[in-house]
């Protein structure tokens, strides 16, 4: 493969949730919501994502009650057999922009905006990658590149030409915190929700990882003094063997 | 991140009293204002003395509001491509930025005729692997 069909590598930034004993900054999540919603939720579904699990990481439950209620689900069918329309409640899905594939092709020039809920572990390189991607959009193809009709250069897509262009520019998002818009911000930020996205459970687990890391290791060490303590016994004894003196006579 | 940060991260996380709340906190400051204005209304008399200071307190908040509304009319400037600027020009990618920038003249110029099509995009590549590369730490260090 040439380097363009592969694409360029992520550089490795230094996430600070990727390290052993961190978790994710849930004011990062919280700003990294506010720009899905606000940007990526017009093409691109999170469908995995409930509204209860943005309960307690992300939102307040209050938060996410009003959020839902502003989106309508079908309910199951009434008397007549009809299926009605209800306000959202915690336990519905985040609601798609296309209602289906078919939809999201046919909207956006054949192209089909991936969903994101697992997207970050879905790609090669992961959250590098996907910021790289965000932000790595040159203000011109270098010289000679070749872009198909209808797509964008981007170095880190394999392939280099990309159907989406670039959504992120400096002080497209309000944050709530007052945190300067700046692309690389957003795009941090976007997905280091993303990262939440497709691991939920990831704070939970190094913490349950660390628990049982130092649970074993105190009950490692205490096994290790017990196999001690009871082999003391058998691994000081010393055996010793006293001949019987020379004696000439045999008795038999 | 020091030896002494992992154990107080190993403590809090083992210490069964730390949970996440998912309730929004608590509204103190509302509920000190409503006992402030039972105060006052039980206490006239010294409001004459309290005045003044509300009144500076309410001039500096105004000053603040003001500080940062001028802030947020400067234009956002994205670090990143302030680092990777300053990265491209730097001594340690001067041999990828000089093979990109010889490789832009010679397909500008070697356009019109008809020789074989080169393109710069492995060129570049090295020249943005470099700079990001050299960007990235200095550009965690600003981002929140």
């Amino acid at each position: 493969m040439t380097p363009t069909e592969e694409g360029l590598h992520p550089t490795k930034y230094p996430w600070v949730h990727e390290q052993w004993f961190k978790t994710f900054d849930h004011q990062a999540l919280r700003r990294g919501f506010q720009v899905y919603r606000e940007v990526c939720a017009s093409c691109h579904s999170l469908s995995r994502i409930p509204y209860r699990s943005l309960v307690g990481t992300v939102l307040t439950a209050d938060e996410a009650k009003a959020l839902a209620t502003e989106n309508e689900y079908d309910t199951e069918p009434n008397d007549q057999g009809e299926i009605e329309q209800r306000p959202g409640k915690l336990s519905d899905y985040l609601p798609s922009p296309y209602k289906n594939d078919e939809a999201a092709r046919f909207a956006n020039n054949g192209a089909l905006p991936p969903d994101l809920s697992l997207i970050v572990k879905a790609r090669h390189g992961g959250c590098n990658y996907i910021f790289s991607l965000l932000t790595g959009y040159p203000e011109e193809p270098p010289a000679g590149a070749s872009v198909g009709a209808g797509l964008n250069f981007n170095p880190y897509f394999p392939g280099t030409g990309i159907a989406m262009a670039r959504v992120l520019y400096d002080g497209l998002v309000d944050y709530e915190d007052e945190t300067p818009a700046s692309t690389s911000q957003m795009a941090k930020d976007v997905v280091e929700f993303l990262n939440w996205a497709a691991e939920p459970e990831m704070d939970d687990r190094k913490r349950m990882g660390m628990k049982i890391l130092v649970v074993t290791s105190v009950l490692f060490a205490v096994s290790i003094w017990v196999k001690r303590y009871k082999w003391a016994a058998i691994k000081s004894r010393k055996i010793v063997y006293n001949p019987p003196k020379d004696n000439t006579t045999t008795r038999f | 991140m020091g030896i002494w940060d992992a154990i107080t991260d190993l403590v809090e996380a083992a210490t069964p009293w730390t949970t996440a709340d998912a309730e929004a906190p608590a509204q103190e400051e509302q509920q000190e204002e409503t006992a402030e204005t039972k105060e006052d209304e039980s206490e006239k008399t010294e409001e004459a003395t309290e005045e003044p200071a509300e009144e500076e307190e309410a001039e500096a908040e105004a000053e603040e509001e003001e500080e940062e509304e001028e802030e947020d009319e400067e234009e956002i400037v994205d670090p990143k491509e302030k680092f990777e600027e300053e990265c491209r020009e730097s001594k340690q990618c001067a041999p990828a930025k000089h093979h990109f920038d010889e490789c832009v003249d010679r397909v500008t110029n070697a356009s019109s005729s008809d020789g074989p099509k080169e393109d710069c995009v492995e060129e570049f590549f090295h020249l943005a692997h470099c700079a990001t590369q050299c960007a990235a730490p200095k550009l965690w260090s600003v981002l929140k």
